[in-house]
């Protein structure tokens, strides 16, 4: 439980973090975003409910500090993010007994691509919202360029959350007990 | 899926279900709280980055001097970076006398306010400032610094607010262009492409045949922006179907954007 909580605090901080990470100018200003691989690698770690509060926790922060309200309009409702974090982290999830097995590649490429589809589910809903369809080689470089910086960071991020979690004597660690 | 599985879905969706039903005003009013409860940490945040860009700074000046002077002596050194010291100050305090001249000469009442974080998202162009509710400060204010027009406040908290940026797509701006009758409306572009954002100026008549570097001003029409802030210099015109088109450039550098002013009024 006290791992959960770390998680938590680190969900925050990573948060907190993005406003002040400046974005990667030759990757078309794509923005690095830590939080979702925090939350993956939660959703490998945690049981279910855990994960799913996790999910919640991250979504609600997420949604609360990006959702834009212009007059009596909100361009993307609160509890998308909250969704989003859950269905993605639900399939992450899924993947937790090759976890187990102490086997991390697939997630850390996972990691990557789950982190890209949260900003391309934002951009669906905007471009609905906004109209005119547009996807120009910046829109897929924003899109992309994260997923591609979160699956560089994942072996590192998850590395140290495994290290965390040896520490705290969490019980749901990989049997392997090592980093691959 | 085991008993406990299916509670913590059911609770997980009725929370969810909560969330989605949230109106605009309490989507606001959650954002506020939100922003109001991290507020201390953004400020915390925001005085970090300016330290740590400032030892950066120093050292990439010591770092330079070392190649460069070699045979210099460690009082030379010193002397050195107590000079490059002063310098940041001197800088410092132009940049904040500039920023008061502006003020007093303005016909606008208004609130200086730093900025403490840039946008977070990839698509939404915003930037929080450390004026909120207790100056006074309130949703859809005029967001200016003497360069121009910044955008407009949207959510606000006690301590702090959010801005929308000029460049954000969401962000209209009635528009009317200097030695002409053309008006449109500025808005942002979706995804920015270059190092400097550009502007959008749209619903031009086809006759426009607007010139690079003419400047657009605000209308004052819609009610949120008063008309003659400067939005930016045209770069290209072109015709479109049914309109006219140009690309502006804004005047405000809004990628280092340090103090701004919201404007509270008319004096």
């Amino acid at each position: 439980m006290i791992f959960f909580f770390i998680l938590l605090v680190l969900v925050l901080i990573a948060q907190i973090a993005e406003f002040f990470i400046p974005t990667v100018d030759w990757m078309y200003h794509a923005h690095i975003y830590i939080v979702p691989v925090i939350v993956f690698y939660g959703a490998m770690a945690l049981p279910f409910p855990l994960m799913l509060a996790l999910a919640l926790f991250a979504g609600i922060l997420l949604d609360a500090l990006t959702v834009q309200v212009i007059g009596a309009k909100v361009e993307i409702s609160m509890g998308w993010s909250i969704l989003l974090y859950a269905v993605l982290a639900g399939i992450m999830h899924g993947m937790r007994p090759l976890f187990i097995r102490g086997r991390w590649e697939v997630h850390c490429i996972l990691s990557g691509v789950c982190t890209s589809a949260i900003i391309l589910a934002q951009y669906l809903m905007i471009t609905f919202r906004r109209g005119s369809i547009l996807f120009t080689r910046e829109v897929w470089w924003q899109i992309g360029g994260p997923g591609l910086i979160a699956m560089l960071m994942a072996p590192v991020v998850f590395w140290t959350l495994h290290w965390i979690g040896r520490i705290t004597r969490y019980p749901y660690l990989p049997q392997g007990d090592h980093f691959e | 899926m085991n008993r406990s599985s299916i509670i913590a879905l059911l609770i997980f969706g009725a929370i969810l279900g909560y969330f989605l039903s949230f109106g605009s005003e309490t989507t606001r009013k959650f954002q506020s709280a939100v922003y109001q409860w991290l507020a201390p940490l953004f400020t915390t945040g925001s005085g970090l980055q300016k330290q740590i860009t400032s030892v950066r700074t120093q050292l990439k000046s010591l770092d330079e001097l070392e190649h460069e002077n070699s045979s210099l002596q460690v009082e030379n050194r010193q002397l050195r970076a107590t000079n490059q010291a002063l310098r940041d100050v001197e800088h410092e305090v132009n940049r904040l006398r500039h920023a008061l001249n502006y003020r007093e000469r303005s016909v606008f009442k208004l609130v200086p306010a730093e900025v403490v974080t840039r946008d977070s998202s990839t698509w939404w162009h915003t930037v929080t400032i450390n004026r909120g509710k207790e100056d006074k400060i309130d949703s859809d204010m005029p967001v200016v610094t003497d360069e121009g027009l910044v955008g407009k406040t949207t959510t606000v908290s006690n301590t702090i607010a959010v801005v929308l940026l000029v460049t954000d797509e969401n962000c209209k701006v009635a528009a009317s262009v200097e030695g002409t009758r053309e008006q449109g409306i500025v808005s942002g572009e979706r995804v920015t492409g270059g190092l400097t954002p550009m502007l959008d100026l749209n619903f031009l008549t086809k006759q426009a045949n607007l010139q690079p570097g003419q400047k657009a001003y605000t209308s004052g029409v819609g009610g949120v922006f008063p008309s003659g802030l400067l939005i930016g210099a045209v770069k290209t015109f072109r015709v479109r179907e049914l309109d006219g088109q140009a690309k502006l450039a804004p005047s405000v550098d809004l990628t280092h954007l340090e103090d701004v002013f919201v404007v509270t009024g008319r004096k």
